[in-house]
């Protein structure tokens, strides 16, 4: 022991020293972790049941792919990712440019009255539930009482029961999508447009620019970093299609038409007890997902230098 | 910068804006209009009608006075305050360590958090995993349910960050351990960030409806969003068992049940209203004043 004491000290402490001297900070750290163990990898590792027959009583027995085999021979699994696809594509594409013509048209006007009313109301349904907006837009599009309906046939056209027909379903969707998210979603743009140095605009006064000049030449260019950025990073979340929505805005007449993965995994799984085959559902949505998640990442870093962490 | 004289394009792109947040307004103030109206008028009321008919209380005092509603509120502010108390701890205790510089073990624990940020759990397995530890039916669940999310611990160890290392220093040459650090020195510097982090923890607390409908069954644990579903989506009356009883009391002659459904989106909506102004001023006031800082 003591020829220990004699060795010269190390200049940096050593790891474990290290360790030893911060044992309250991982103390302040266990719950986080036994947390995020329990909570999110023990049912991530449980998804293992997919490739197990689920068993009430006893161990699960080892069937490999069995269960990914029959999902996709299911014809209506091959539907719900095709509903997935184009209910996701739907929004990714149509949604995509609002908030940056909502973000060019606000800057329009100086900070006041009328700019603040527009941005407090905008902003608002960003904070409903799904199914407060639900509520509220089964009154909106009411055949019988429904602003909408009430200005349609105002105009001289047939009242629809928007809702409960399948043509008009996933416009719903996306149209309620806007009106939750484009406001919202402006300010990420707006917020590029305050950060442009104010010189910019000076110069290009001075070089007689108008005011379509100054949008196109100036605004423009500096919304594309994170224009480039949103729009990649939403290709990482093409297998969510929107539960918490659809779960408020599903009915009988239309629920082929909307029926997503998720939906798909919570009737199979939590109401029709088929466990396997529901994780077999998840596990697949779930693989894709990461794969989409960090390649866009990756692609985005590379593009525009900002990744989704 | 912006132009200060009115043009035609400025005046079209005007009047776009003013019908956007008109359609934005109208459907949400219509509601509100038809909670207030009278039972026996509020089918004078039109689709874009803002104003109550024959102001009344009635269809509050209907849906307030029902047990099982009060139970729901009762459930919800007891899962949104005491979920957001634990979210909001946990979330900035664990920033804190995270952002200590010779942290041993600090690269596994981000790659964690970046698996945890990525790859979701199976809503079957979060059901079993619930069950497995008898949280199932107990609010409790839903207080633990996504305690710490990610995204925010990021955005707190950003914030903490910046907090000035000789703050923190001097702090420890007095004797103070990381705990007192963190409460005396973070906590007290951390009161914008912790607002609004806990503003949007409880907003998504009192939120969330599709896990509360998984993880709580019995009809004393359900929460206001599935109750609130329950009628809109699934129009259930059943739910409102007892308003015969209050009929009698009352001098209505018939309950409406769209008033009575736009009462209840109202409460539900009440502490969002009353969050809102603090989500405006702490976390968008900078874009929202944009106009001033060119």
């Amino acid at each position: 022991m003591s020829r220990v004491r004699t060795l010269p000290a190390d200049p940096r402490p050593s790891k474990l020293k290290q360790i030893r001297a911060d044992k309250i900070l991982y103390l302040m750290l266990l719950p986080a972790i036994v947390f995020y163990t329990l909570f999110h990898i023990w049912p991530i590792y449980e998804m293992k049941l997919a490739f197990y027959d689920y068993r009430i009583i006893g161990d699960d027995a080892f069937v490999g792919f069995k269960h990914f085999k029959e999902l996709f021979n299911t014809p209506i699994f091959t539907q719900v990712i095709v509903n997935t696809l184009v209910i996701s594509a739907m929004k990714m594409f149509l949604l995509f440019p609002l908030p940056i013509l909502f973000a060019l048209a606000l800057n329009e006007f100086m900070n006041g009255g009328f700019r603040k009313t527009v941005q407090v109301v905008s902003y608002l349904p960003h904070f409903l539930s799904w199914v407060v907006i639900a509520g509220v837009w089964y009154e909106f599009l009411s055949p019988s009482t429904g602003a909408i309906n009430q200005i349609l046939t105002f105009f001289g056209f047939q009242p629809h029961d928007f809702l409960t027909e399948k043509s008009s379903i996933r416009w719903v969707l996306v149209a309620s999508e806007a009106w939750r998210s484009m406001g919202w979603d402006s300010i990420i743009y707006l917020a590029a447009i305050i950060g442009i140095s104010p010189t910019l605009y000076e110069a290009a006064r001075v070089d007689g620019a108008g005011r379509w000049h100054i949008v196109t030449r100036i605004v423009l260019p500096h919304l594309f970093i994170p224009m480039v950025t949103i729009f990649i990073l939403n290709i990482g979340f093409i297998m969510n299609a929107g539960l918490d929505q659809i779960l408020n805005f599903t009915n009988d007449s239309v629920a082929s038409h909307i029926d997503i993965i998720d939906t798909f995994v919570y009737r199979m799984g939590l109401l029709n007890g088929q466990y396997s085959l529901a994780t077999a559902a998840n596990l697949f949505k779930s693989v894709i997902g990461v794969i989409l998640v960090l390649s866009t990442h990756f692609l985005s870093k590379k593009m525009t230098g900002k990744g989704a962490w | 910068m912006v132009g200060k004289k009115f043009t035609l394009p400025k005046l079209a792109i005007g009047l776009v804006l003013s019908l956007i947040t008109l359609v934005m307004f109208i459907p949400v103030i219509n509601i509100f209009a038809r909670a207030f109206s009278h039972p026996d008028k509020v089918h004078e009321l039109t689709g874009l009608g803002v104003i109550p008919k024959g102001f009344s209380l009635i269809n509050f005092q209907v849906v307030l006075s029902n047990p099982i509603v009060g139970q729901a509120i009762g459930n919800s502010l007891f899962i949104t305050i005491v979920g957001t108390c634990f979210s909001l701890f946990l979330t900035t205790i664990t920033a804190y360590v995270l952002t200590r510089k010779n942290l041993v073990g600090k690269t596994p624990i981000m790659i964690f958090l970046i698996i945890i940020m990525i790859f979701e759990p199976g809503y079957v397995q979060e059901y079993f995993v619930m069950k497995d530890l008898h949280l199932l039916d107990s609010l409790w669940s839903m207080v633990l349910y996504r305690m710490i999310n990610v995204f925010y611990l990021v955005i707190m160890m950003r914030f903490i960050e910046e907090i000035p290392e000789s703050l923190m220093e001097a702090a420890k040459i007095d004797g103070a351990g990381h705990l007192r650090v963190f409460v005396r020195i973070v906590l007290p510097l951390s009161r914008i960030p912790l607002l609004t982090i806990g503003m949007f923890y409880a907003i998504a607390k009192w939120n969330e409806f599709f896990k509360s409908s998984i993880f709580l069954s019995s009809p004393n644990k359900t929460v206001l969003q599935v109750l609130l579903r329950q009628f809109v989506v699934e129009r259930d009356t059943s739910t409102l068992v007892g308003i015969t009883e209050l009929l009698k009391n009352s001098n209505v002659a018939q309950l409406d049940f769209n008033a009575l459904k736009a009462a209840t989106i109202v409460v539900a909506m009440v502490p969002i209203l009353l969050l809102y102004p603090i989500i405006l001023k702490y976390y968008t006031s900078g874009v929202m004043e944009g106009g001033v800082k060119e």
